[in-house]
């Protein structure tokens, strides 16, 4: 019966704590009603760790914003909850905030998993659903009026990056061989799918090309199978842990193709460093939307509060932050033109012409998508330097890559 | 009919009025969509219950078959134009009857091994079914999902037929599970649960017994995920066929009295708005889980025999004790049931 | 031929790991009939303590296995006494339940104080390997089977030389007859769940090595360690290392070639040998059906 007892105590301190820590931090000031944004988040659960970079991004806005002003006079509130990484309570979610709560205007989640079914929540109640990270061309094929994607390029375009490169170099300098491999995901099969299209068509020799689940990746055999294809270049449709995994492995397998592509995780300048090791980045090639040292329209101030707020410095702030960031500056200026928060007028703004941000501008096709494109960035001297195309450039393309040390 | 039948069916129709209600009286979209969520789960845990709850296994696998249910209609619905918004419906009783069908070789498969093997077991038809989920994307769509043809319903009371559809569902598998607690099949099914050999060896034709449950809980259970797909309008593996999901609808069962009639009912009904309402409010903070985790222990060490069991007993005590106060000491012999 | 003899090697080495996890669990059920979900999210664990150890302590990991076994086996006879014990009616099913939710809570937990961020422990041979025979051998993964190995041996030690492994030994065949002759089954259990979640943390601490992690990472593990745990016959700790050597020889060599359908050969080959064994490779035969 002790044992029990102390089960008891034990739980109550939990719950006691729970609900002690658990109450919502956001607060106002000003005279006039605040307007209300709804955002449901990834913060638990399988999709929490991009879920909680997003929040910082809205979340640095929020001061931002609030700091001049607010919008149309009126201070910013945002209203984040938890969809626990679950389609059911995403839609509750949007549900209630809409509703219920009768938010002012709603942003989407992280995950390409639950941008689909709360999208059309948010149709259904005319909604504007500016989304700050989904990949699927199928959701874009939903043709949903009110989507957008607050990104400068589709999806698609992470692979496409990659190939404009490579074609854009003279015959006789392209690899002569590639290796596809590639998550199975929404978007990343679909991008390889496109860079497969076109290398075969420029006559570059396909040795090698596999799709790897989700879960339990053994990447060590997998990167030998590469390996033993001999591919000048790699072109790996990365998500996250997955890129980090390969790189650890490609070292270990001493596999070191000409050209190395990896189309997430490699950007992520917070943590691919540290999770492959510092002396393991050079020349791997990736894609951004956003860099920190681009020169558009409030970047610089995006970045210096983000310091001020968070910490670190500027290579540390996640693209994730910049997109989420990105969906609070957007809406900013389209209400203010639109001088009222109305939704239906908002998303025929969006559509009509060009917006700018931290990313660059940003214009959609009528079903959300951005109508830009990536930029081709790759890891020189520890840093991660944008290498294409030529306009933007801070740095000449290193290659071949060279060998890891 | 016997005054407990009586007081059965008087309460049955109480609660399945007040649930035909709700809709109309209260008609916030948010409100009817939460109310769905819990129908859903209750159809769930009372269809769990028929072979976790009456006959004691603990199935992990059920919620495959809800994923094969949510593809099932999707892909009938790929093929099939949309031309009434209830087609879908109506569709989801064959596509109940054939996953039930389906579902009888498995059972005879795996309810050759039993208790904790069984729960392993079971857990790997979870593992292996979202592989199939997963890879065989030409059917299923693979990681990019599978969209469901978009329900033509008005926005004013878009969720209502939806809503009435599972309570329809819940109907329907509420009688199944009072059918075979009452029958003859229902004492079959309790006594596996307390010997299976004992009750072999006194002839129970376990085996069939078993297999009877286990494929209307797959049936009941593909079902709902058939109008969970409808309603979510898309469908990916990892949601389809969600580990965690099935943990919940157990939670469920347990909490409310498993292997009773309404004990899953009234757990899917307290547990599933309490579990929106925590990510909605808690949302933010890794609390949630924590939350979620102590409850669940306290469920388990508190309530192990759930709040319907626990609460007839207490009601029984009582009314005994105050007819014991009436009539004087009791006769000596009788027994306390 | 190179490449098949090479995935072996890999999976053999990683099998170890596996093999060490799996053990654990194992052991815990043999012992109390208690199915232990939480053995995946203490090897998680067990990786964010070695990670703490290494960035903050600058402990090298190998070494750090030590000091994590010991704190996890405190922190396993306390779960025990706080959750498992309790639970008198009905553990076998009860327990998968309540280990379960005692997953998530230290999922949760994990979560408010690493954040979710993927973490790596980067040690400076953590991508480094050597030659032999034309194989490269990662030295981690090397490094990881030979502790691996290292702490199977000392318990199978343990349990055949000591008096508390004999006591072990004896509640896990016979708990009525152990207690008869005066084994307090109670303390057995009480250690036996200690060992099993130190097991799992020390493997774990090895395994942050090799993969990147995070506190979702266990939901992914868990399924590997009951698909061995069943192959190698539930109870059965030398059942579950040759199964883990087996499963992780046949994943390893299906990644080379069909990388999608890898986790499928986990449960196929469960489902096919429970077709035919119930009992598993090493399990007493019959229990599993009677």
């Amino acid at each position: 019966m002790r044992s029990h007892r102390f089960a008891w105590a034990i739980i109550g301190i939990l719950a006691v704590a729970g609900s002690a820590c658990s109450s919502s931090s956001t607060s106002t000031t000003g005279s006039k009603s605040p307007v209300v944004v709804g955002i449901s988040l990834s913060l638990t659960g399988d999709f929490s760790d991009s879920g909680k970079t997003e929040q910082q991004g809205y979340q640095l806005w929020q001061s931002v914003q609030n700091a001049k002003g607010g919008m149309l006079g009126r201070q910013i509130q945002l209203k984040i909850v938890d969809d626990a990484s679950s389609p059911d309570t995403a839609v509750s979610n949007y549900q209630n905030l809409i509703t219920r709560d009768k938010v002012d205007l709603v942003f989407g989640p992280f995950s390409t998993l639950l941008t689909a079914p709360s999208a059309l929540v948010a149709a259904r109640y005319g909604y504007a659903f500016p989304d700050p990270a989904d990949g699927a061309p199928k959701t874009l094929n939903e043709h949903l009026q009110n989507f957008f994607l607050m990104q400068p390029a589709g999806p698609l375009d992470t692979g496409l990056t990659w190939t404009r490169y490579i074609l854009s170099l003279p015959a006789d300098q392209r690899p002569k061989s590639v290796a596809y491999i590639s998550l199975d995901d929404p978007f990343l099969v679909p991008a390889v799918a496109l860079d497969r299209t076109a290398f075969t068509a420029a006559g570059i020799k396909n040795v090698y090309d596999n799709i790897y689940p989700t879960e339990n990746v053994q990447m060590t055999p997998l990167v030998a199978a590469i390996a033993a294809a001999q591919p000048d270049m790699v072109v790996a449709g990365t998500m996250e842990a997955d890129s980090f995994d390969m790189v650890k492995a490609m070292v270990t397998e001493k596999f070191n193709p000409k050209y190395l592509f990896f189309m997430n995780g490699a950007s992520d300048s917070a943590n691919f460093p540290t999770n492959v090791g510092k002396q393991n980045i050079e020349g791997i090639f990736s894609a951004l939307g956003w860099y920190p040292e681009e020169k558009t329209p409030g970047n610089a101030e995006f970045v210096a509060e983000y310091i001020k707020k968070y910490g670190g410095d500027a290579s540390q702030i996640s693209a994730d932050t910049a997109e989420a960031y990105t969906i609070g500056q957007v809406i900013t200026e389209v209400v203010e033109k639109v001088g009222a928060i109305d939704n239906a007028k908002i998303i025929q703004q969006l559509h009509s012409s060009y917006w700018p941000s931290i990313q660059g501008s940003l214009a959609w096709d009528a079903d959300g998508k951005p109508v830009g494109t990536l930029l081709l960035v790759e890891w020189i001297g520890g840093k991660l330097e944008v290498v294409y195309p030529a306009t933007d450039a801070t740095h000449a393309p290193v290659v071949p890559k060279p060998n890891w040390p | 009919m016997s005054r407990a039948t009586k007081a059965g069916a008087i309460r049955a129709i109480l609660v399945f009025a007040l649930l035909l209600a709700l809709p109309f009286v209260f008609t916030d979209h948010w409100i009817v969509n939460i109310a769905f969520f819990g129908l859903m789960f209750a159809v769930l845990a009372v269809a769990w219950n028929l072979i976790g709850g009456y006959a004691g296994y603990i199935w992990l696998g059920s919620i495959a078959f809800f994923g094969l249910g949510a593809y099932a209609l999707a892909i009938t619905f790929q093929h099939v134009p949309l031309t009434s918004g209830y087609l879908p419906f109506f569709a989801l009783i064959p596509i109940g009857i054939a996953i039930g069908i389906v579902s009888i070789p498995l059972a005879l498969l795996l309810l050759r091994v039993r208790a904790a093997t069984f729960a392993v077991v079971s857990l790997a038809v979870l593992f292996v079914a979202e592989i199939f989920a997963f890879n065989l994307d030409g059917l299923t769509g693979g990681p990019q999902g599978l969209g469901m043809a978009l329900p033509p319903f008005v926005v004013t009371t878009f969720e209502r037929p939806f809503y009435l559809a599972m309570l329809v569902l819940l109907a329907a598998v509420m009688f199944c599970s009072w059918y075979l607690a009452k029958s003859k099949f229902g004492l079959m099914l309790f006594a596996i649960k307390g010997d299976e050999d004992r009750a072999r060896g006194l002839g129970v034709r376990t085996t069939t017994v078993k297999v009877i449950a286990f494929a209307l809980c797959c049936g009941f259970t593909g079902m709902a995920g058939g109008l969970w797909a409808y309603y979510i309008t898309w469908i990916y593996p990892q949601f389809a066929m969600d580990p965690n999901t099935m943990f919940a609808i157990i939670l469920m069962t347990y909490l409310g009295g498993k292997g009773t009639l309404w004990g899953p009912v009234l757990g899917a009904f307290l547990l599933a708005p309490a579990k929106e309402y925590f990510a909605y409010t808690l949302g933010g903070s890794a609390f949630y889980l924590i939350a979620y985790a102590a409850l669940f222990l306290l469920v388990m060490f508190f309530l192990p025999r759930g709040v319907v069991p626990t609460v007839a007993d207490f009601l029984a005590r009582h009314r005994r004790r105050a007819a014991v106060l009436a009539s004087g000491p009791r006769p000596a012999g009788e027994q306390v049931a | 031929m190179h490449l098949l003899i090479y995935g072996c090697i890999l999976g053999i080495l990683l099998g170890g790991v596996y093999g060490l996890m799996a053990s654990g669990l194992a052991l815990v059920w043999g012992i109390m009939r208690v199915l232990n979900i939480a053995q995946a999210v203490c090897v998680i664990l067990g990786s964010y303590l070695a990670f703490t150890a290494f960035t903050v302590l600058h402990v090298d990991p190998m070494l750090a296995v030590l000091p994590i076994s010991v704190v996890m086996f405190v922190f396993g006879v306390g779960i025990y006494y706080a959750f498992l014990r309790p639970i008198r009616r009905d553990r076998e099913s009860l327990s998968i339940l309540v280990t379960y939710a005692i997953a998530i809570g230290i999922e949760g937990a994990l979560g408010l104080i690493y954040t979710t961020s993927l973490q790596h422990t980067g040690t400076s041979y953590a991508t480094q390997s050597f030659e032999v025979g034309g194989f490269q051998i990662p030295t981690v993964e090397l490094y990881a089977f030979l502790i691996s190995v290292a702490i199977l041996g000392l318990l199978a030690l343990m349990l055949q030389r000591t008096r508390l492994g004999r006591a072990l030994r004896a509640a896990t065949q016979n708990p009525t007859a152990a207690r008869l002759l005066g084994v307090d089954i109670d303390r057995v259990s009480a250690v036996g769940f200690g060992i099993g979640i130190s097991t799992a943390a020390a493997a774990g601490a090895v395994y942050g090595m090799i993969y990147s992690f995070n506190p979702n990472s266990h939901y992914d593990l868990i399924g590997i360690l009951l698909a061995i745990v069943v192959l190698g016959g539930f109870g059965s700790m030398r059942g579950a290392i040759v199964a883990a050597l087996i499963l992780g020889v046949i994943a390893s060599v299906v990644f080379i070639y069909w990388p999608l359908w890898a986790n499928l050969s986990f449960f196929g080959v469960v489902v096919v040998v429970l077709l035919f064994r119930p009992q598993g490779l090493w399990g007493v035969p019959n229990w599993a059906t009677q």
